[in-house]
């Protein structure tokens, strides 16, 4: 069980493993209420990463992170993930210039 | 394991998150499957890791297998091309350490899906730090004040 320090390097290297097996690479949270901690798994059976926290600004990273596996892996393991940033970004800009115009 | 659909299963993950607050632990798993669209039905049958394919009763169609019948073959012939066209799908597993749901998100339903995920997930885990947020502004205003007032005596003095 490797536990990594480094979110960003999770996030990256647990996407690196989807893509490099994306038939045995399995995504696995456990959240405890009663000890306010959440572990986030991913593995392909041969290599596992693990991420530990108990801070509330690591769940919301973690809903970005289950926004990219979601994408991978109900679209397939070859979907552009900027696509699901890029559209975050879309999202906001045209109700900007929605509002702007209706001015 | 039950198999669920989108909805049900949500509603099921909130209940484990609500019977949890005190003890015990959710768990939530997401894996990919590739699915076969073809015409032949297996009730609740499922085949992962080895195969990874996954028959689910309402997406296939209702077809009586007969080996021997012309009209096997041609359901036959119909898989084989049809095996070529993959869709993905993925198997969501969720337990509360007693009771095991499941189910298969497709690509149509995985923004909705994750959506109501995330919303059940705001909601539910309510009980992770939040100080360090508060400490680390606090400590950022006391700085900007001690530099604010480390300018205010150097202009001061002449």
């Amino acid at each position: 069980m490797v536990y990594l320090t480094s979110w960003d390097d999770f996030v990256e290297r647990s996407v690196q493993l989807f893509r490099a097996s994306p038939e045995k690479t399995r995504y696995a949270m456990k959240y405890r209420h009663s000890e306010g901690k959440l572990i986030l798994k991913v593995t392909d059976d041969k290599e596992c990463l693990k991420f530990k926290t108990d801070q509330a600004q690591d769940a919301k990273k973690m809903e970005k992170l289950n926004n990219i596996f979601f994408t991978l892996m109900a679209r397939g393991p070859e979907t552009d993930i900027t696509e699901v940033t890029g559209k975050e970004q879309t999202e906001t800009h045209p109700s900007r210039k929605g509002r702007g115009r209706k001015q | 394991m039950v198999r669920l659909q989108l909805d049900p299963f949500l509603n099921e993950l909130t209940s484990m998150f609500e019977h949890t607050t005190e003890k015990g632990s959710v768990w939530v798993t997401l894996k990919h499957c590739k699915f076969v669209l073809c015409s032949f039905c297996f009730p609740d049958f499922e085949f992962v890791a080895l195969a990874t394919f996954v028959f689910q009763d309402i997406d296939c169609k209702f077809v009586n297998y007969s080996p021997a019948s012309d009209k096997s073959k041609v359901q036959r012939n119909k898989m084989t091309t049809a095996g070529k066209e993959l869709e993905y799908k993925c198997l969501v597993r969720a337990t509360d350490g007693k009771k095991n749901i499941s189910t298969l998100v497709g690509t149509k339903d995985h923004q909705r899906f994750q959506a109501s995920y995330a919303t059940i997930l705001k909601a539910r885990m309510t009980s992770l730090k939040k100080r360090e947020k508060k400490d680390k502004r606090k400590a950022a205003d006391a700085d900007k004040k001690q530099v604010v007032s480390k300018k205010r005596s150097t202009t001061a003095k002449p």
